[in-house]
């Protein structure tokens, strides 16, 4: 284990501000205690204070140490193989609501600076997504909480300790009592809250306090469950199942209301799945159908949308189930329902006929938003079409076993409300925000005397706990966690707790009984027990080393054949039209709700909406209009009797009379960046949480939408602001150009049409002599095929290349920062939302080898490398920005401030840690742009040459490169004609955009190809290039 | 206007330049008696605290601007030159007036210029002033705008002599040296007569110093007209060359509406159609207040009014063939830059306001009414200076509608903008009238060459 650390308690104290230190009289009894001399140090001469000082800060080095820690070798002897400036690389796993994705951390002399995906992992297979991405922002942010926090009468009392004693000392006696008192009763009325976690080890400590305990309840919540999901295995097998999608064997997907390419927590692997799935081999390659009410990642991807209100889904189900049958039966396919719209009615008479031609080789995915009886629905509708063991698997595991969630916060509410909980032990989460309305979590718990919440941040339900005390960091603490396929990893911490934390393992573990846990021994047990005779020191070492143990996953589960059997058929029915139905939607930045300080994902767009800091109530325009509401309109929503206020976001392809909002928003609690009231921070957005109820935790029926004067403005990076007719006509006329399109059909037809979208002059001559190359010319493919703009590659640059955050209002004035952006286009119609396609199309620098930036800057601060880049000096540019004027792609970025100007704050000393030391952290008036990640460039170039060896192609891979799921994103050397870049630069959907400009961009982009059933054809754009 | 009429214009009869009974010696009193006024008029102290205030105002927008970055405009993404270069090139605009009424008009034996040119090269100085300042402080690490010259230093880099700005810095400050030079020389005379008329040591000493010793022998006055001459030589291509190479900054790159060949003579004629509205402007309440009638006569501004409509045809004309070009090219990105976006996009009443002013109001000037009626041509140029500046800015919007649709913007002034806008001229002004105050206003020793001797009616 890397660590540094050697003065855990002295450490924060260096990030309090002096005014706090001027304030508190502890700081006088501390330095009385610390420093004697200093109170009277006329009385000493400078020799003599300093060898106090010297020997004071060496003894509370000492006391800051922790008995129960493991020392690690002090750096006075270099370890063995530890090259200072080297960075290191050990896995890991993020468990994020019971499943975990493998991670490889990348740590510079003991300091964790960049996530990626382990390559080994089977959820990850290299790939990461932003969140996990942004891990490391999370752990060194400042606003995490730091010391035990005690309320009393007389205000919450932090226990920072007093330089000598443990902070932890005054919590430990406290829980001492409480656990003395737990066992007297046999643990009647002590319950423990825990937010959903994989971790077995947890499980295991679990078992052990149920059975010392055993009147006590250990529950689990997590606010976005898939209950339903659990329920419909338990409706159609009659035991709660996990649902294993296996995409890279499914000819035809059809996504049922489930964002599976970003909203699911295998997203990763499908997305890998599907993204390989899109390659065409023997002139085929995969088609997705979606049904959904919003429009989703996956959505965007699809070959054929059809957007239905989510209570409209039962019946589609139900008539696509029959539709099916009715082919199997020999009947003909085409009186569907009569009520469903003719549009409807062609999609399920073609997506019937499709999937009953892929027998074996088709996937009906359902969302978790669906009630229990349409997943049954679907898992019937599975076996009908014979995938099931083959592109659907089911697995059992602990994760199917853990019973409701809704329930459980519904059932431990009530005992709360009703005076049954004495103790409750909150490990993790934030069940006073986000908890359902009508369950009232915040009112019960303040019925119970004895409240402790461990968490990563004092959040809103630490501020009604008796006690809070701080979690350590998943990149700083010993566990382990699975997967969504039941992968076991070992989670190792990259570095000693900054704040000191502790895990809920070691809290649990310690609360048991054993005085002085070594977390890495528990897990090590865990191991083995799972194990058994397998386990051997080895096999733990290779855990610890791969992050995984290897064919872990759950196998895969006999299910009874449901095809045959009648499933309750009461599908729930269709909303009446003309009604509004809510959705309330997994936010892509903020999750939950848990990563809302977390400024990187605040920035980072929403991959569909491109909205930043705020969430919206996003609707289709024809349902704008019929409420009279337009972009930034403020609006009530109102269901039951509870409502919340948000800003309108009008986005074509949603179903008409829906609106959505993302949950996770309007933190009162949450930091510095994503609100906190008692500091006067606003909260980011508009608290969704509001109208969630434990009946309709997804879909809110019966809407009501009241608009309220005035206006709020929204902060996107694409359409900054409402574009004119003129704007939206010439848009529509030039996307097809940028982003190149054909069906496969025409593809295989037209091979070359990707050269005749727009008009390229033969022989563009330059101005200029065109530099010779006699090394490597770096170049990047990106593949639009299989881009979905999940929005990974962002985060990742931003990590990678210490991009700034800019802050809402900068983003308003159009001042982003990112190095990598998706733009997102729509076509089709916008009045008709199933017409609707999204262009999504990564832009970075295009590093073009006529660079138009280089020619027009006056004091030469962006030249040519000798490598084909386009080089941006820092300390050359004085910031004219005439270079960012002539790019005709809009990828510099200029520092309009100091954006760095708040790590000036002492308290924000720690956030420097983030910092990539490889790449410069730029001043003001200082331009920046994407250097295709130089820095990995010139690490690989320096080892392969003291190796004496050539690059391998792949050895260089771009932050961008390497966080893309689907591998949509190639770098490598254009002078290597067998690298695959250069491979993929000769393809044939290879163009450059903007290409008649003869900028001659050294990334090209490869065309979207899609797959539309030829019988839907006419719903999709014409064939070729030509739509708009 | 005064009693004589000096405007007509018959062949063979030549109109005065100088009306009423003006001889050596009252034109050197006249003119003299404003910058030796003992106490100048309670008007002055007035202007001149506006002009300071202002000038105030601008210097702490810029203290402000500097310690706290360009963010304090509205520059952005895709916008990211603004206000700033828009203000730049409008006065540097204006200040082609001057040099192109003592220089080009100078060479071409147009004597009517004597009356107007000490004041237009007055204008032009300190309008190039305000431009230079723009451009200075618009870049992002101003302190360190010093690397824009080509000096030897241990860096070993020279600045890239490709980039249309570095050519702007050469243009920009070859034309303030050879113009304040310019002007400098031609009041050398009219220096020493206001040294030998001075009644402190302290104003003979400060206008000795600058009168360097003239003595006006004919020795001194063949090498001065020499010289005059040989600077007017100069300064003519630059009064061209200036406002062509500011336009490369635009033409040379290659965003929609600033890659246009028509560039380079259409910002040319912009530049001296704006001028001269700003000499209007300026000297027709000058004359009026400081009593100079009779050396800025009607004639004077006439000329001047029909310079403003040859110009205005000239712009009208650039205006048309951006047009037919855009269509003509069947470029895409330029036919929605100029048939689309610019007439009926977000800026579409900028750009309106820009032609109405450019090209529809100064058609009034066929009008002889319009052409000698004082309160008409202020308005008309007023008008041009406001259209003028429209011009540069919905050139300027070019910006926030480039290639890429995902990176379409919008620019919105921020405070900050309007105030340094306005403060500019604070500047401008103050320099103006400590102008007015201290120097001889109409070139004395040029106007006395032009007086009708002997022809008085």
């Amino acid at each position: 284990m890397p660590s540094i650390d050697p003065s855990r308690n002295s450490a924060p104290r260096l990030w309090r501000s002096l005014a706090e230190l001027d304030d508190a009289p502890q700081f006088r009894a501390f330095l009385e205690a610390e420093f004697p001399e200093a109170l009277d140090a006329t009385s000493v001469d400078r020799r003599r204070w300093l060898q106090i000082m010297g020997a004071s800060f060496a003894l509370s080095a000492v006391a800051g140490c922790e008995a129960q820690r493991k020392e690690i070798l002090p750096f006075a002897r270099r370890p063995e193989g530890r090259v200072p400036g080297r960075p290191d690389r050990y896995a890991t796993a993020m468990d994020l609501s019971g499943s975990a994705v493998g991670l490889l951390v990348t740590c510079m002399d003991g300091r964790p600076l960049k996530v990626e995906g382990n390559p080994l992992h089977p959820q990850s297979l290299g790939a990461s997504h932003a969140l996990a991405q942004a891990a490391i922002l999370e752990l060194y942010d400042p606003d995490r909480s730091q010391y035990p926090v005690e309320r009393t009468a007389q205000g919450a009392i932090v226990h920072a300790g007093d330089g000598q004693q443990d902070p932890w000392a005054r919590f430990d006696e406290f829980m001492r009592a409480q656990m003395t008192s737990a066992h007297e009763r046999r643990g009647a009325s002590v319950y423990v809250l825990s937010e959903a976690s994989s971790s077995p080890t947890l499980a295991r400590l679990r078992d052990a306090w149920l059975a010392q305990l055993p009147e006590s309840r250990w529950v689990e919540y997590d606010p976005l469950t898939d209950d339903n999901a659990l329920a419909g295995t338990q409706l159609a097998f009659g035991k709660p199942l996990t649902t294993q999608l296996v995409l890279e064997q499914a000819r035809v997907i059809v996504c049922i209301d489930a964002d599976v390419l970003a909203d699911h927590p295998a997203a990763l692997q499908h997305t890998r799945a599907f993204a390989q799935g899109r390659e065409i081999v023997d002139g085929t390659m995969n088609r997705l159908y979606v049904v959904e009410s919003g429009l989703s990642i996956t959505g965007a991807a699809a070959d054929h949308r059809l957007p239905l209100r989510p209570s409209q889904v039962p019946a589609f189900v139900g008539e696509l189930a029959a539709a099916i049958e009715r082919g199997d039966a020999g009947a003909a396919g085409s009186d569907t329902s009569a009520a469903a719209a003719p549009h409807v009615q062609k999609f399920i008479q073609v997506l019937a006929q499709d999937l009953a031609a892929h027998r074996g080789r088709c996937v009906v995915a359902v969302g978790a938003h669906q009630p229990p009886a349409v997943q049954a629905a679907v898992h019937r509708l599975n076996a009908l079409l014979g995938n099931v063991g083959h592109t659907v698997r089911y697995t059992a595991g602990p994760r199917a076993q853990r019973g409701s969630h809704v329930e459980a916060i519904r059932q431990l509410a009530a005992a709360m409300r009703d005076g049954q909980v004495q103790t409750l032990l909150i490990l993790g989460g934030n069940p006073v925000y986000d908890a359902p309305a009508d369950v009232d979590f915040a009112a019960g718990l303040d019925q119970v005397p004895s409240t402790v919440h461990v968490g990563l941040y004092r959040n809103e339900t630490a501020r009604r706990c008796l006690w809070h005390v701080p979690q350590a960091h998943f990149l700083e603490s010993w566990g382990d966690a699975r997967s969504w396929d039941g992968t076991y990893s070992v989670v190792q911490p990259m570095i000693a707790p900054l704040y000191g934390g502790r895990t809920p393992v070691e809290i649990v573990a310690r609360l048991l009984g054993e005085p002085l846990p070594k977390s890495d021994e528990l897990v090590k047990a865990t191991l083995q027990a799972l194990a058994g005779d397998q386990f051997s020191e080895k096999l733990w070492r290779q855990c610890v080393h791969d992050g995984l143990w290897a064919d872990s996953a759950w196998p895969a589960e006999t299910v009874p054949d449901v095809s045959v059997r009648d499933l309750p058929a009461d599908l729930p029915a269709a909303a009446a039209e003309g009604s509004l139905e809510l959705v309330l939607m997994r936010d892509a930045s903020v999750y939950d709700g848990r990563f809302a300080n977390i400024s990187w994902l605040q920035e980072c767009p929403d991959p569909m909406t491109k909205l930043t800091w705020d969430n919206a109530a996003i609707m289709s325009p024809a349902t704008a209009r019929a409420l009279q509401v337009a972009d930034e309109s403020r609006v009530r929503l109102e269901s039951g009797g509870r409502s919340v206020e948000a800003p309108v976001y009008v986005m074509p392809g949603w179903a008409d009379g829906v609106v959505g909002l993302a949950l996770g928003y309007g933190r009162v609690a949450a930091g510095s960046v994503g609100g906190l009231e008692e500091a006067g921070v606003a909260p980011v957005g508009a608290n969704a949480y509001q109208v969630r109820t434990s009946q309709a935790m997804y879909t809110v029926a019966d809407l009501k939408v009241e608009g309220l004067p005035g206006r709020f403005p929204l902060s996107s990076t694409q359409d900054h602001h409402a574009i004119d007719a003129v704007g939206l006509q010439e848009r529509a006329r030039r996307v097809p150009t940028l982003v190149r399109e054909a069906s496969l059909d025409h593809f295989l037809h037209h091979p070359d049409f990707v050269q005749h979208v727009t008009h390229e002059p033969a022989s563009l001559e330059s101005m200029w002599t065109e530099l010779p190359y006699d090394g490597h010319k770096w170049g990047m493919a990106i593949d639009l095929t299989k881009c979905i703009g999940c929005s990974a590659c962002v985060v990742a640059c931003q990590a990678e290349n210490n991009v700034p955050v800019v802050g809402k209002e900068q983003i308003k004035r159009g001042r982003e920062m990112h190095w990598i952006r998706i733009d997102r286009y729509f076509q089709g119609d916008a009045e008709h939302p199933e017409e609707i396609q999204v262009a999504m199309q990564p832009v970075a620098c295009q590093q073009c080898e006529l660079a138009p930036c280089e020619q027009v800057c006056p004091v030469a601060a962006t030249v040519h490398s000798s490598e084909g880049l386009n080089d941006m000096v820092y300390n050359r540019c004085i910031g004219t920005r005439y270079c960012a004027n002539n790019c005709p792609y809009k990828v510099r970025r200029f520092n309009y401030f100091n954006y760095h100007k708040d790590l000036q704050d002492p308290r924000r000393e720690v956030s420097k840690m983030v910092f990539n030391p490889d790449v410069t952290v730029r001043a003001r008036g200082v331009m920046e742009k994407c250097t295709y990640c130089v820095q990995r460039i010139q690490a690989v170039k320096i080892d392969t040459r003291n190796a004496g060896q050539p690059i391998p192609d792949g050895a260089i891979r771009t932050a961008c490169q390497q966080a893309c799921p689907a591998q949509a994103i190639v770098f490598g050397d254009l002078a290597d004609a067998q690298a695959q870049v250069s491979r993929q630069h000769g393809d044939d959907r290879a163009y450059r955009m903007l290409g008649e400009l003869n900028v001659k961009p050294r990334t090209a982009y490869l065309a979207r190809i899609r797959n539309p059933h030829p019988d839907l054809a006419s719903a999709s754009p014409p064939a070729g290039a030509g739509h708009s | 206007m005064t009693a004589v009429d000096n405007t007509f214009n018959l062949p063979g009869q030549r109109a005065p330049l100088v009306t009423g009974k003006a001889d050596y010696a009252t034109i050197t009193q006249d003119v003299c008696a404003i910058a030796e006024q003992h106490r100048p008029p309670r008007s002055w102290y007035i202007a001149f605290a506006v002009s300071v205030a202002t000038l105030g105002v601008l210097g702490a927008a810029i203290v402000y601007l500097i310690t706290t970055g360009i963010g304090v405009w509205g520059n952005n993404s895709p916008a990211f030159w603004g206000f700033d270069i828009v203000n730049f090139v409008f006065w540097v605009g204006i200040g082609h007036a001057g040099t192109l009424i003592s220089a080009i008009l100078f060479l071409f034996r147009q004597q009517w210029r004597t009356s107007i040119n000490r004041m237009a090269e007055a204008m032009t100085i300190f309008a190039v002033m305000c431009a230079g300042l723009f451009p200075a402080i618009h870049v992002g690490r101003v302190w360190l705008i010093y690397w824009l010259a080509p000096y030897p230093n241990w860096l070993a880099m020279w600045p890239n002599f490709r980039s249309p700005l570095l050519w702007d810095v050469f243009a920009v400050s070859t034309y303030a040296t050879v113009s304040a030079l310019f002007w400098y020389l031609g009041m050398i005379p009219d220096l020493a007569t206001l040294r030998d008329r001075a009644q402190t040591p302290i104003r003979r000493m400060a206008y000795g110093l600058f009168a360097l010793g003239w003595t006006g022998s004919a020795r001194a006055w063949h090498h001065y007209e020499r010289a005059y001459l040989l600077l007017a030589a100069l300064a003519t291509p630059l009064v061209l060359s200036v406002h062509s190479v500011v336009s490369f900054d635009f033409a040379v790159s290659q965003v929609p509406g600033w890659h246009t060949t028509v560039f380079p003579p259409y910002f040319v004629a912009g530049a001296i159609f704006s001028g001269f509205a700003m000499v209007i402007t300026l000297a027709v309440p000058a004359r009026a207040y400081f009593g100079l009638k009779h050396l800025i006569t009607p004639r004077h501004l006439e000329n001047i009014c029909k310079v403003i409509l040859v110009t205005s045809l000239m712009v009208g004309y650039a205006y048309s063939i951006e047009l037919f070009t855009a269509w003509y090219s069947q470029n895409p990105y330029e036919s929605f830059l100029f048939l689309g976006n610019r007439p009926f996009g977000p800026y579409g009443v900028f750009y309106w306001i820009m032609v109405t002013c450019n090209v529809v109001i100064p058609q009034l000037f066929w009008f002889k009414k319009c052409r000698t009626t004082a309160w008409i041509m202020v308005v008309i140029a007023i008008l041009v200076n406001v259209g003028m500046w429209m011009e540069r800015f919905v050139i300027m919007m070019s910006l926030t509608r480039d290639f890429l649709p995902s990176s379409w913007g919008l620019f919105i002034p921020t405070p900050i903008d309007i105030v340094m806008f306005i403060g500019s001229f604070g500047l401008f002004f103050t320099l103006f009238l400590l102008f007015c105050r201290y120097l001889p206003v109409v070139a004395m020793a040029e106007v006395k060459t032009v007086l009708p001797h002997g022809h008085q009616p």
